[in-house]
């Protein structure tokens, strides 16, 4: 027998004082816009309140304080109960007139929806969002680009922010939808933040584009799961958490035959979570996405809002382990995880050849999320088709689910220091290239420092004009160290523990159960090692070596606020160990059951055996070494030969790095496999990868053929036939016309009104007198 | 609910009538205070002169010119908190009857009135408000005539003002038609001289006569309609008259009263085609009075349908429907259309607020139709379906009612702070007002958006309510005729009129936007705009009110319910 979700929920009451985590920075969004428009340009708008960002950040601040208490309430409730599973809601009823009527229309509640998944993503959105606050004030307000632009960055930061918060707090997959829709708008503002440069427009529309395809299925999955839960919904919103989760609703459905229903609503909003997460197919997006500002690639394309479509599978995690679904949903389950399969292999190879510092992460970020994508499937489909009620079962979907979320966790916190740390490195190639030119040309440069992104072709973010940064830049290379580290899985650090897991669980699933899972099982081991090498080539090509150009050389760290987030992020991700022993203490609940690990000793103990160990069967442990050695070994390794190198005479990385850097040179100078790798790079292989393996190529001619001729088709109704003749003449004309008839009759002596008066009167005697 | 009977003017009478005696007295002081001062009389015959502190030369303490102002609102505030505590505290009503005869009812404050008095009020106050920059006193320092005019007349103003809700509190109290009439005179009165108060202006004191003229009409008219009541029942407690509609029979005299009584009232509203003045008033009469026309004065006017239709003539119900009921479905119908297509054309703000508000007057009408039909069948278990009907479309005419103040006052002040710098005579006058203002302009926005009944504003929680409220009459009372093959009742009709009207509302609604945001600001208003807290001030709160009301209007409802909660035993004659 199967428990089922609503047998372990313990319903406690949130204060609803904690909306404000998703108030403050909604309220905060049009005081920025206010006061920017207000004070522009003024000393203290600029200098003291940093164009906002000063304002954004107690507000942010104080987001995080109101999670991080909800966390601790949320983690205290749980540790004292036998079920660790808590769901609690504080509810806002917008107005329920009719409610208890028959006709209960409109009854719009909003809801806060605490769990587990809930806790994760919290503290993740609230941590990082404040500390890319921090990041902007340096990077933003240093550039003079943004001058009196910042108010708009800062706005529409905090505005995404409290789309993100409260997509992750809501209970119902209406307003997480309503919130997601909030945080593509944001996206959409912020990746075109330079609207000006055409470049960024393009991304901006891209992005908005491709993920509206997404979003497109995700409201149909939603339609379709309202109309299957809508007569069990008592009055309410039959896409409240409450409502889709219970076991006696899913139960009627199974009775009903709804199941395949049911599994293909889920396809369809998992086709939204695609879109939104940047997976197979629908990834073309997140690259370009990268013309936004640094802080904005950070925040909305590493930390928070690719992770949406994450949260949205995961959310799913109670209706997949539904005994009343059990062994319904494998095929749904089995594809998510070849999406991810494929993703990761795939965006991997692509991230082989990009120069492009941003783009390396860009594509690092598909991989990772797609890591995460296959984990979640494999404990989807352990959650759906395991049963519960046997001893070992419980165990191991709790486990397979948390190294997904733990997973997400990680990479967001090493996706987010690097995305920083790359900003960091930006900003001061950009700086450095900007006091060069001054020196060089003092009297005849005087444009104004805009002119210099476009005009002259220096690109600040190509690796290829980088190299030997290490010395120069000691804070931002070690956070780029320990980061690329976390997200290739060096035992010990950060992504080790999660990535680890995710492989294992989806070796567990083809093995064990169901020989499909073997495509994407072999393709995310197989990635381990590819991201072993490409995360490895970006930082050799970044820090290591001789600096390739003049810029390269004069780059020193001098921005202040910048390396504050780097330095807070480095030990969390070298702290993986502790955050794996909480998780193993505090979060791997679910569905009633926990793994008991009382303490952190206890959990780090846990884990150290689970992995190195003995993590319950044979193939396993053999599994984990494969991997550690293809992501630890190979990959690393095969990129110091490549691209490798000493620094400069005289230069020296700090001790952590410096051992990293010389072996590097060792390597190279051995094995540099000069002429392998330039026809690699040469075969139409290499090309392709740098054409992004075709597919923005073939989307494009897909647009401009099929979408495009179709969209002029009805551009061309519309104006003819719609606005032309039917809004033009009969709406609008007709409309004009009868209102000046009318007014007509009003001619403004009161001798007519009066005659009026007296009309109504006799109509209205001649009406009463008729029905008599 | 309980009643309690009290005897007029004894001395319980005063403790129960609180807000309505502040007022009385704030009327006195405003008639006194600014006219004190060293006056001296002489005794006949004499030379003696006793000082007897009226006229002459006025004190220091009262030559302010901004003392009027300042009283009217210390008193028309502390009216509103008192009714205010009143509306959500007590739930009683207390009978007023004449000296020595219980059976002569003259006042009732019920939840009903109290609801209705505290909408009035709270208009009032924001009005006082707003008039204080808008028709701001002048340096009493310069000693031209104008000026010195202008100061005097300060205090005319708010003893109108005050005057106009003592009017208005007795036509919310009133239990007898005459009590009724009296005060809806002594209110329309005061307006009347209110719209024409600048009178140096053509336009006002011409809209501000006309007004009076058709108004006169049409009281006449009502008056008239009034007295065949008398005539044909011998009074007009309005108990007295519902207890004898109930038992009518084939009579003429009735129903000829019955629609000479709509006259009167149906002008009040602005409801076609007794609505031709108001558009001129309201485009002539300053901003801050058009505001109070479109709300509390025509508040005032629903209170005597509501009476006369619901209370009086609804229990007699003519084969489970009332005699009207074909009558005004079609004058809500006529009224809707006329209102927004009239606006859609106009260039006017003023105007085109004018209009809406005769669209407004529409919907009220619609509703009012709705809560008159009740169960046509004959079928008793649809009763209580029925009655629940009718008590939700009450009461979300009476929010309506409430929460049309916050935002159509709010439109009107916003253009009373365009009107302090020229005369608002057409959309130039709110040409980039963004680039102005641009937190008037929003604010002008949300109180368009309001009335265009977007969520979540309080503006599409009323329309919704009314429009819901219609539709669940519709179910409730079995179908009576046959469209499309589909059983449907004709009140869905009026459902449907209220949807394209809406829609048509939006076009003009939304081109105030427009307007507003992309267009250039005119020569004439290029500068800074007038300054003026006080008129900023009500403005906010007005936007308050209609968001917050919008978000969280429930507990508003609620109070709405319970007022229409009382007036539903009467309206069924239970």
């Amino acid at each position: 027998m199967g428990s089922s979700y609503d047998e372990v929920k313990n319903a406690l009451d949130v204060p609803s004082e904690f909306v404000f985590i998703i108030l403050l920075p909604m309220l905060a969004f049009p005081l920025i816009l206010y006061l920017g428009m207000k004070f522009n340009g003024q000393k203290f708008w600029k200098e003291n309140l940093k164009e906002g960002g000063l304002v954004a950040l107690p507000v942010m601040a104080a987001s995080l304080v109101l999670s991080l208490v909800l966390i601790r309430r949320f983690i205290n409730e749980t540790s004292v109960s036998d079920t660790s599973t808590v769901f609690s809601w504080a509810n806002f009823a917008w107005f329920t007139e009719g409610a208890t009527t028959e006709i209960s229309l409109y009854s719009l509640n909003f809801g806060l929806y605490v769990d587990h998944v809930t806790v994760m993503l919290l503290f993740v959105a609230s941590f990082l969002c404040l500390l890319i606050n921090i990041f902007s004030i340096g990077y933003m307000n240093t550039d003079e680009v943004n001058d009196n632009k910042n108010h708009r960055f800062y706005a529409e930061f905090v505005l995404f922010c409290s789309g993100m918060l409260g997509m992750v707090l809501s209970d119902s997959f209406l307003w997480l939808f309503i919130f997601w829709e909030l945080m593509g708008l944001c996206s959409y503002l912020l990746i075109g933040f330079y609207y000006d440069k055409p470049s960024a427009a393009y991304a901006a529309k891209k992005a908005f584009l491709t993920t509206r395809v997404g979003d497109v299925f995700l409201v149909i999955g939603l339609a379709m799961l309202w109309n299957l839960f809508q007569p069990y919904a008592s009055g309410g919103d039959a896409l409240a958490f409450a409502t889709v989760f219970d076991h006696s609703n899913l139960q009627m459905l199974a009775d009903a035959g709804k199941q395949g229903a049911l599994q293909l609503a889920l396809g369809f909003m998992f086709i939204g979570a695609v879109g939104k997460s940047a997976q197979f197919p629908l990834h073309v997006w997140l690259p370009d996405a990268m013309e936004g500002p640094t802080p904005v690639s950070a925040l909305i394309h590493a930390a928070t809002m690719v992770n949406a479509g994450l949260y949205l599978v995961a959310r799913m995690f109670p209706i997949f382990g539904d005994s009343a679904m059990m062994g319904e949903f494998s095929d749904l389950a089995f594809i998510i995880a070849l999406v991810g399969g494929i993703t990761a292999c795939m965006a991997a190879l692509i991230a082989f050849v990009q120069m492009d510092l941003k783009k390396v992460l860009a594509y690092s970020t598909m991989s990772q999320l797609a890591y995460i994508f296959t984990g979640l499937g494999a404990a989807l489909w352990l959650a759906n088709s395991l049963d519960w009620g046997e001893y070992p079962n419980k165990g191991i979907v709790v486990v397979a689910f948390g190294a997904a979320l733990f997973h997400l966790f990680n990479h967001a916190m090493a996706k987010g220091m690097l995305f920083m740390a790359s900003g960091s490195v930006i900003h001061e190639m950009h700086h450095a290239h900007h006091d060069l030119h001054h020196h060089h040309h003092d009297d005849d440069h005087h444009d104004d420092h805009g002119d210099d992104h476009h005009d002259d072709h220096f690109d600040a973010q190509s690796m290829a004009n980088m190299g030997g940064l290490a010395s120069r830049l000691p804070i931002t290379a070690t956070a780029m160290f320990v980061g690329s580290a976390s997200i290739i899985g060096i035992p010990l650090i950060g992504g080790f523990w999660s990535k680890e897991g995710i492989i294992a669980n989806t070796w567990r699933v083809a093995v064990e159960h169901d020989p499909r899972f073997y495509i994407p099982a072999f393709l995310v081991l197989i990635t381990a090692g590819m991201t072993g090498f490409y995360m490895s080539r970006m930082w050799f090509m970044t820090f290591a070596g001789k600096p390739k150009t003049e810029v390269a050389e004069k780059v020193h760290e001098q921005t202040p606020w910048i390396p504050i987030p780097l330095l807070v992020l480095i030990p969390m991700s070298l702290a993986g160990i502790v955050f794996a022993s909480l998780k193993s203490t505090y979060f791997l609940g679910y569905k009633g059951y926990k793994l008991g690990e009382d303490g952190l000793l206890e959990g780090f103990l846990y884990e150290m055996d689970h992995i190195f160990v003995n993590p319950g069967t044979n193939y396993l442990l053999v599994l984990t070494y494969i991997a550690i050695f293809l992501s630890m070994v190979l990959g690393p390794c095969a990129a110091m030969a490549l691209h490798g190198g000493r620094l400069d005479e005289g230069q020296k990385a700090k001790p952590w790095m410096q051992w990293a850097v010389t072996l590097s040179g060792k390597l190279n100078d051995k094995y540099s496999f000069a002429g392998w790798a330039e026809k690699m790079s040469e075969s139409s292989f290499g090309e392709a990868l740098r054409q992004r393996l075709y597919f923005d190529k073939y989307y494009d001619m897909a647009m401009m053929k099929i979408v495009a001729g179709f969209s002029n088709l009805s551009a061309s109704f519309d104006k003819n036939v719609v606005d032309g003749f039917a809004i033009k003449t009969i709406i609008e004309k007709g409309g004009q016309d009868s209102s000046r008839i009318i007014r007509s009759i009003t001619t403004g002596s009161a001798r007519d009104y009066i005659m009026m008066v007296a009309v109504g009167t006799l109509a209205i005697a001649i009406l009463l007198w008729g029905v008599n | 609910m309980t009643q309690r009977l009290v005897e007029a003017f004894d001395a319980n009478f005063f403790s129960l009538f609180t807000a309505e005696v502040t007022l009385f007295i704030g009327l006195i002081l405003l008639i006194l205070i600014p006219n004190l001062g060293k006056g001296t009389f002489r005794l006949p015959g004499t030379q003696a002169r006793i000082p007897w502190f009226l006229g002459g030369q006025r004190y220091e303490w009262n030559a302010n010119p901004r003392l009027p102002s300042l009283i009217a609102l210390l008193i028309m505030v502390s009216a509103t908190i008192q009714m205010g505590m009143r509306v959500f505290s007590e739930n009683d009503a207390i009978l007023v009857h004449a000296t020595g005869d219980a059976s002569v009812r003259i006042l009732s404050a019920n939840p009903f009135s109290n609801l209705m008095e505290f909408f009035f009020f709270l208009a009032l106050t924001l009005v006082i408000l707003a008039s204080i920059n808008r028709l701001d006193v002048k340096n009493p320092k310069d000693k031209s005539i104008s000026t010195l005019y202008n100061n005097r007349r300060q205090a005319d103003f708010y003893i109108l003002i005050l005057t106009c809700a003592l009017g208005m509190s007795v036509v919310a109290l009133a239990e007898n038609l005459f009590v009724l009439f009296v005060g809806l005179e002594l209110a329309s009165f005061s307006t009347y001289i209110l719209v024409a108060f600048n009178k140096e202006s053509k336009a006002g004191s011409e809209s501000g006569m006309k007004y009076f003229i058709v108004g006169s009409a049409a009281s006449g008219v009502g008056l008239y309609g009034l007295s065949l009541l008398y005539l044909w029942s011998g009074s007009l407690q309005i108990d007295i008259l519902a207890e004898a509609w109930a038992g009518i029979g084939q009579e003429t005299l009735p129903y000829v009263a019955l629609g000479l009584v709509l006259v009167g009232f149906g002008f009040k509203i602005s409801a076609a085609p007794f609505h031709f003045a108001a558009p001129d008033a309201y485009a002539g009469a300053p901003s801050t009075i058009s505001g109070l026309l479109a709300t509390a004065s025509k508040a005032m006017g629903m209170i005597g349908i509501i009476k006369i239709l619901l209370v009086i003539t609804q229990p007699e119900a003519l084969e489970g429907s009332a005699i009207w009921l074909w009558t005004i479905a079609l004058l809500s119908v006529i009224t809707m259309f006329w209102g927004n297509l009239a606006a859609l054309g106009s260039d006017n703000p003023k105007r085109m607020l004018a209009y809406s508000s005769v669209a407004h007057a529409g919907y009220m009408l619609a509703a009012i139709t709705a809560a008159g039909l009740w169960n046509i069948s004959g079928d008793v278990s649809a009763q209580d379906d029925a009655i629940q009907a009718s008590r939700t479309v009450l009461a979300a005419i009476l929010f309506h009612l409430g929460v049309l103040i916050a935002f159509k006052l709010g439109a009107f002040l916003v253009l009373s702070v365009l009107e302090m710098e020229s005369d608002v005579k057409s959309s130039d006058a709110i040409a980039g007002l963004a680039k102005r203002s641009p937190m008037l302009a929003v604010a002008m926005f949300i109180f368009m958006l309001s009335l265009a009944g977007v969520p979540p504003l309080s503006g599409f929680l009323s329309k919704l309510l009314v429009l819901l409220g219609i539709i669940k009459v519709a179910i409730a009372n079995s179908a009576s005729s046959s469209f499309l093959g589909m059983d449907v009742h004709w009140v869905w009709g009026l459902a449907l009129a209220m949807g394209v009207n809406s829609a048509i509302s939006v076009y003009y609604y939304l081109r105030v936007g427009v307007v507003m945001f992309f267009h250039e600001p005119v020569e004439s208003r290029q500068g800074p705009l007038p300054r003026g807290s006080m008129i900023r001030i009500s403005i906010a709160i007005c936007v308050i009110l209609t968001v917050g009301l919008g978000v969280a209007g429930e507990f508003l409802l609620d109070v709405c319910r319970s007022a229409a909660d009382y007036l539903m035993p009467m309206m069924r004659g239970l």
